[in-house]
């Protein structure tokens, strides 16, 4: 992980760009990460995390049948959380009642099997981590 | 009993002195080295995972010597690179065997000074074909139970009869896997005469999500792809699909997983026009792409 996408990080959103040669990983990152190319409607704020994956070894082609899986709107906020938003802001922030947002927070935690929202945000980044494959 | 244990352990040191000319060490940076398969044909097929980012090698052939070669071409998905030597080697022929789980492996790396290093541990697992997350097939899972330092991945793995299961690959968690002598068989020769293995190719990256309920009749299955990002210009930028999409199946395969869409992206497929159902603001809609060729690594 390299300094450069520190403040991408902070946004919660990860996409793991798979690439062993560097100008490419730099030309994905820069793809993503453009505010250009990720048009501002984007229910997305993604952000990259670069792999060399010399470390990460050969690993297979995950395969997710039987778990619980997120829909975009809970992927939303959880963005949000990782973003350190109150269920307030987030509500403010997806136009939607700070009910729902609480719907979407306890159907996370549940999910996630997280006690806390810190807890949930590291989860899911592992969980994203681990399963973004680009095709 | 002991002559029994005796004579086990110096037919594995005999297996291991005559097969040593299969192995050499390619030179990194910092005085390491990884392990690699002299191959036949002047070819050295290394772990691509393993390479640096480079064209010139410097090798330390069976027996010390010491040469150059050039990189042929790699496959990240099937974690294959293939070089050329620029002076001939003298391999001994490797037999191709099937792994059995249960059976004893012999796993062989470089000591980076023309010897080699050995490895004795059990197929763990010998199961059947699996595709890896840069999308290439390997023919079996194969797993060994033993461990393997960073130098000796890409070396040759024998059974106990001296038959050639596969190249060594650390895989996550540094578990040691096996790279089928299948799959080198089927790959290899690709790398050298073209450089490369050509695989479909749509220019995204795909997240599993669960289709929400307001859309799952419409949709009819419970989860899709999410596009989390695309290749600027790539096949599926092309055909308008943003990020954000859910991708709900292409050419009717259902993405309900990874393998499914990873099928449809065969060598066969390049330019040629997938049809994707996705999911965008509230509805279902097609988009008809024009699969390209997976860029290299």
């Amino acid at each position: 992980m390299s300094a450069a996408s520190q403040p991408a990080i902070a946004a919660g959103f990860r996409v793991l760009v798979h690439a062993t040669d560097p100008a490419r990983r730099e030309a994905m990152r820069k793809l993503v990460i453009d505010a250009g190319h990720l048009p501002v409607d984007s229910p997305l704020a993604a952000d990259v995390v670069l792999s060399d994956q010399v470390h990460a070894g050969f690993a297979a082609m995950p395969e997710h049948g039987g778990q619980c899986l997120f829909t975009p709107r809970e992927l939303e906020v959880l963005g949000a959380i990782g973003d350190g938003l109150s269920n307030k802001m987030i509500a403010r922030r997806l136009d939607i009642s700070p009910h729902t947002v609480k719907f979407h927070v306890e159907s996370l935690l549940r999910k996630l099997g997280a006690r806390t929202r810190a807890e949930a945000v590291a989860k899911a980044h592992e969980h994203r981590l681990s399963n973004t494959v680009e095709l | 009993m002991t002559e029994l244990i005796e004579r086990f352990s110096s037919e594995l040191a005999a297996r291991t002195a005559a097969l040593q000319g299969a192995v050499a060490a390619i030179r990194l940076p910092r005085e390491r080295h990884v392990s690699a398969i002299v191959w036949q044909g002047g070819a050295v097929i290394a772990s691509e995972q393993s390479l640096p980012e480079r064209e010139e090698f410097d090798l330390v052939l069976p027996g010390g010597a010491e040469a150059t070669a050039r990189l042929a071409g790699r496959d990240a998905g099937t974690n294959i690179a293939a070089l050329r030597l620029s002076q001939p080697a003298a391999p001994p022929v490797l037999a191709p065997g099937e792994a059995q789980a249960g059976a004893l492996a012999l796993a062989l790396g470089a000591d980076g000074a023309g010897g080699v290093s050995a490895r004795l541990g059990l197929v763990n697992l010998a199961g059947p074909q699996w595709h890896s997350l840069a999308g290439g097939l390997i023919d079996r899972r194969i797993a060994l139970d033993l461990r393997l330092a960073r130098a000796e991945e890409g070396g040759p793995v024998f059974s106990a009869a001296g038959a050639f299961l596969g190249m060594s690959t650390l895989g996550p968690r540094a578990r040691v896997l096996v790279i089928p002598s299948a799959t080198l068989e089927r790959i290899v020769p690709l790398l050298l005469k073209d450089g490369r293995v050509a695989r479909g190719w749509l220019g995204v990256a795909l997240h599993p999500v669960a289709v929400p309920d307001a859309l799952r009749e419409q949709a009819g299955q419970p989860s899709g792809l999410m596009v989390m990002s695309l290749v600027q210009d790539g096949p599926a930028a092309k055909a308008g699909v943003v990020p954000g999409d859910i991708v709900l199946s292409v050419n009717g395969a259902q993405a309900l997983g990874f393998r499914r869409i990873a099928a449809q992206l065969a060598a066969e497929s390049i330019g040629r026009t997938a049809a994707l159902r996705i999911v965008r603001g509230g509805s279902v809609l097609s988009l008809d792409a024009v699969l390209g060729m997976r860029p290299a690594a």
